[in-house]
């Protein structure tokens, strides 16, 4: 199918930007990369009025360290956090992640603040920026204000951002000495959508500052809180582990779809689990396992 | 057996076309617009089962920009009895009272603005009184719902004459083999078996959408369509016309990819009859959406018992097939005799029973895909094949040798196997696979295993192909036929023959594309019969050439073997540069149909398509994840007349049996097509072939086919798939049924083993 009849505005500045979301209301979609938003539009899931084309916007794009900081600016595209020496160095969890969006075309023009504000619950970056606790910038007609990524992701597709709100840049606590992350994702095919994964962050060797957030599992990304309480409590351990993937079931809300049912993807959320924390904790949870690509 | 002498026959002859394809020069339908054009879409059912009380077009018609919009009763005017079909004349060009399953179409908009005409479909509605629908094949073998009241086969084929007029049933057709004494066999035997397995439903995909363009003026029609099967379009559509056919023509450039989808008759009636009532060029171009309710592939469900002796012989096997043919037959009842009278396997078994049942339901249809059935057949036969030589302790590769059918003895239906490499196919996959090495199969959480499987295939039959050689007053050649070229090869290797016999170069030969005005009748470019059906006639007409050259030679008084060069013949006869040699063959292989009682048949098959596969995986066993590692493909397609041309093809038909092995599934909720697009209806990238992907043929020769050569278009679907279910199998202990194998199947079975089963769905 083609899309249905649209208005298109690239815009020179967010200004401008903010401008034509003010005239169009819910009318007006962003247009960042494309990669979700076009597919959406062509199977008519989507009919705005207008598409608002961000790309134009030279100063929304751009990673910077700051202050212990990473910024990132929205319209930075996948295929440059894969090869950014400072994404590498200061969030290694999120240049892992990276490698599994999709394929190299789509990490071509796929953008970070796209990703984030389209919000499926099966991206790997929604669930990366709640691990990182990293928090995410907006800008509306009244200025600039920051939203922590746990309260981003409000549902399937939904955010925090209002309609007269554009994504503009993300930021991130650069990683300290002793840092450690996990990431591991399922996949029917290649490069496919998450039937389950996630993506874990201890700030220190210690389970004290661990967070656990899972993608393709329910209707957002989400934190598992109590999985994490149960290791500060329990530490990394094999009895530690299991009562950590005991909290899972009040931390998450496993949905059936085509590629799994709720019960499996329940039972990966926990296989995931265990990987991760022998990811980060291979002292305590016996080593790395094996693995089939 | 390759012979290296020849300039042609054996040689990987780079495709004749493959500087028009990559420079995007290619002719397809897609890029046709004729003046005046309109462009139809379609409105579709959105009930799978229902009496139509209204369909209300006014607002559609109403837009701006919309030149009409159609319905049954307007194409009644130009076409009195709309029905058509290959087999049965079953299926209305639009809904006709009632519909018979979700995405049927029921009402065209025809506008010069395909965006407009597409606007308006979303303008029509319709209100339905639903009725109760059967979408199992096995539930609809003895269900109330009936989704035809009447039985209408086809006058084409004489053998379905029986079942005209027949109500109160689903089943289209039953096909029946008997051969000894299956009971008494079962009662002698050690050890008896029975299993039931399930194919589910997917779909061709071709990257070129089906389309169709039909210019009706001055009781003249010609169609340019996507279409495998030129001559038979043109038959069917002067039938429903009325008309002799020499009023029909039908234009086929390269095709996107077909797979048997594009067979038989599919936009060709709904764009002639839109082109009559408008009187303007129509075409109707689908989605790739759309296509999901074009056509597909069977759903199966196969019963199958064998006695097996404490020995490893297979004394007795029943089979039971049913087959899901959806809400119209297309040529469904031939997919259940085809691939019914070699479901019993590549064995030879002294006694066997056979079933096979073409079923409606309120599905899409289903009709041929890349195997003919057989792909659906080997999945339970193979699979079944596992289990009892896992039962009898044997050797996987030597049970399976001990039962093959040897050449010169007799398949079940009694034709004696003549040509066929099986035992050498199993052999080059097992060697392969290092079958008598050792595999390292892990004991922890990752599990390795390897399996192997073989089947065959029979051919449809009987068909015939006619080929022209034109030879030109220069001495060039054009080469006449109507085999479609859609990306396997076919104007390469018709051109290797007639070059071989003509004693050129292939690629100087200009190998003019299907049209009906101009090329001669094919049945058809389908079920792997183009190089031995088409081959054989091309070699004929090209030998007919030769001949007619001597005569000229002889005529014009030159001595025997005076060799002069054909133009040189031309001028010496004509004067000057002018005239024509016209080289003419048909070909029909010899063929005997099966008893209608018996199945038996002393000739059921112009040759024996064969392929065998072997699969090592590895499966996580916490996950039911699994990867393919290494996949071998070896079919026996005579003498590889163009190499390269077989090794894509027999690595495509895998790649292709790949995704229907592992991810594709059309998928259902209450009769609705939950997963009808590319976004959830999963194929197989190119990152997702298995890092070893061996694709080969054997050593072998089709006899009577040309220059040793048969078919390979279909032989590596055949064994694929229960390959990979018994490689599963041999690494984690689990028997998977159903296809497609799943990663949560896996976990579930793995679950279930231990005990302790994952919660409901």
């Amino acid at each position: 199918m083609k899309a249905p009849d649209f208005d298109y505005v690239r815009v020179r500045s967010l200004d401008e930007a903010l401008a034509a979301l003010a005239a169009h209301g819910e009318g007006a979609r962003i247009l960042a990369g494309g990669q979700s938003l076009v597919p959406a539009l062509n199977l008519r899931l989507l009919a705005p009025e207008i598409l608002v084309d961000i790309g134009g916007i030279a100063d929304l794009s751009g990673i910077a360290l700051a202050d212990g900081t990473i910024r990132i600016g929205a319209m930075t595209r996948h295929a440059d956090l894969e090869r950014s020496p400072e994404i590498a160095r200061h969030v290694p969890l999120l240049a892992r992640a990276v490698r599994e969006i999709g394929h190299p075309a789509i990490r071509n023009r796929g953008t970070i603040g796209g990703s984030l504000a389209h919000a499926d619950p099966a991206s790997e970056l929604p669930a990366c920026v709640l691990a990182l606790e990293a928090r995410i910038v907006a800008r509306g007609p009244s200025g600039e204000r920051t939203i922590a990524a746990s309260d981003f992701f409000r549902g399937l597709y939904e955010t925090a951002l209002g309609p007269d709100e554009i994504l503009v840049r993300i930021e991130i606590p650069a990683a300290a000495a002793g840092e450690r992350f996990a990431f591991h994702e399922l996949a029917r095919r290649h490069g496919d959508y998450a039937m389950a994964g996630i993506a874990a962050l201890a700030r220190d060797t210690g389970a004290a500052t661990l967070r656990i957030a899972y993608f393709g599992i329910g209707s957002r990304p989400m934190l598992a809180a109590g999985a994490a309480a149960a290791l500060r409590d329990h530490g990394a351990s094999e009895a530690g582990a299991a009562a950590a993937v005991r909290a899972l079931g009040a931390d998450l809300e496993p949905q059936s779809d085509l590629q799994a049912s709720a019960a499996l993807r329940m039972h990966l959320a926990g296989v995931l689990l265990r990987r991760a924390l022998k990811d980060l904790f291979p002292d305590a949870a016996g080593g790395r396992e094996e693995e089939i690509a | 057996m390759a012979r290296t002498a020849s300039r042609n026959i054996g040689q990987s002859i780079p495709r004749l076309e493959a500087r028009e394809k990559v420079t995007g020069r290619a002719e397809y339908v897609h890029h046709l617009r004729l003046p005046g054009m309109l462009y139809g879409k379609i409105f579709r059912s959105t009930v799978p089962h229902a009496r139509i009380k209204s369909v209300d077009v006014s607002a559609a018609q109403a837009l701006e920009g919309v030149y009409r919009v159609v319905t049954i009763d307007d194409i009644r005017e130009a076409i009195p009895h709309p029905y058509y079909g290959p087999a049965f004349h079953d299926q209305p060009i639009l809904a006709d009272g009632k519909v018979r399953f979700a995405g049927e179409p029921v009402a065209v908009v025809l506008a010069a603005d395909p965006h407009i005409a597409q606007e308006a479909v979303g303008l029509i509605s319709a209100e339905y009184e639903e009725l109760p629908a059967v979408f199992d094949e096995v539930e609809a073998m003895s269900s109330d719902v009936l989704v035809h009241d009447v039985l209408k086969p086809a006058a084409t084929f004489p053998d379905l004459k029986h079942l005209a007029g027949r109500t109160g049933t689903n089943v289209a057709l039953d096909y029946h083999l008997l051969r000894g004494d299956p009971e008494a066999g079962f009662a002698a035997a050690d050890h008896v078996f029975e299993h039931t397995y399930r194919s589910q439903q997917v779909m061709h995909i071709p990257m070129e959408p089906f389309v169709s363009v039909a210019d009706a003026a001055d009781g003249r029609l010609t169609l340019h369509t996507a279409s495998q099967s030129p001559s038979f379009v043109r038959i069917e559509i002067a039938r429903l016309l009325g008309w002799p056919e020499n009023r029909v023509r039908v234009k086929v450039p390269y095709l996107g990819g077909g797979f048997g989808g594009k067979l038989y008759i599919k936009l060709e009636a709904l764009v002639t009859a839109l082109s009559l009532v408008a009187r303007r060029p129509v075409k109707v171009a689908l989605t790739m959406e759309e296509q999901f309710f074009m056509v597909t592939r069977h759903p199966c469900t196969f019963t199958i018992k064998s006695g097996v002796n404490k020995d490893g012989t297979i004394v007795a096997r029943t089979c039971k097939v049913v087959w899901n043919g959806g809400a119209y037959a297309d040529i469904g009842p031939r997919v259940t005799q085809k691939a019914g009278f070699t479901s019993a396997g590549p064995y030879d078994i002294e006694n066997v029973e056979i079933h096979s049942y073409a079923v409606y339901t309120n599905r899409p249809p289903c009709g041929a895909l890349r195997g003919f059935g057989a792909p659906q057949t080997a999945w339970a036969y193979e699979c079944h094949m596992d289990e009892i030589a896992e039962a009898l302790g044997m050797d996987k590769v030597a049970f399976r040798r001990k039962n093959l059918l040897q050449n010169g003895r007799p398949q079940a239906t009694g034709t004696i196997v003549q040509d066929a490499a099986l035992e050498q196919a199993l052999d080059q996959v097992a060697d392969r696979l290092n079958w008598n090495e050792p595999l390292d199969r892990g004991d922890g959480r990752i599990r390795r295993g390897r399996g192997i499987a073989v089947g065959f295939k029979g051919i449809t039959a009987p068909t015939t192909s006619v080929a022209i050689v034109n030879l030109y007053a220069d001495g060039s050649c054009g080469l006449y036929i109507s085999t479609v070229e859609m990306g396997q090869g076919s104007d390469t290797v018709m051109a290797q023959i007639a070059a071989e016999v003509l004693d050129m170069d292939a690629a100087a030969i200009k190998v003019v594309h299907p049209d009906t005005d101009v090329t001669p009748y094919d049945m058809g470019t389908l079920g792997s019969r183009s190089t031995f059906h088409m081959g054989t006639a091309v070699r004929l007409a090209a030998e007919d050439a030769r001949k007619k050259i001597a005569e000229l030679a002889r005529e014009l008084g030159l001595p025997e073997g005076s060799n002069l060069p054909l133009p040189e013949l031309f001028r010496r006869k004509y004067g000057m540069q002018a005239g024509n040699i016209i080289g003419t063959a048909s070909f029909i292989p010899k063929y005997e149909k099966p008893d209608a009682e018996t199945g038996h048949s002393r000739n059921a098959t112009p040759f024996w398509g064969v392929g065998a596969s072997g699969a090592e995986v590895e499966v996580d066993t916490e996950t039911g994840h699994y990867r393919i590692t290494k996949l071998v493909n070896v079919a026996d397609v005579g003498t590889a007349l163009n190499p390269k041309l077989v090794q894509v093809q027999l690595s495509g038909a895998g790649i292709m049996q790949l995704g229907f092995t592992t991810t594709e599934e059309m998928v259902y909720r209450d009769g609705q097509l939950t997963n009808g697009s590319l976004a959830d209806y999963k194929i197989p990238t190119l990152l997702d072939i298995p890092p070893e992907f061996i694709n080969e043929h054997v050593d072998s020769e089709q006899k009577d086919g040309p220059f040793g050569g048969k078919g390979a278009g279909e032989s590596t679907t055949i064994a694929l798939s229960p390959a990979i279910g018994n490689a599963l199998f041999d690494a984690v202990g689990v028997r998977l049924t159903d296809l497609p194998l799943t990663p949560e199947k896996i976990f579930r079975a793995l679950c279930e083993a231990n005990g302790t089963p994952l919660a409901g769905e």
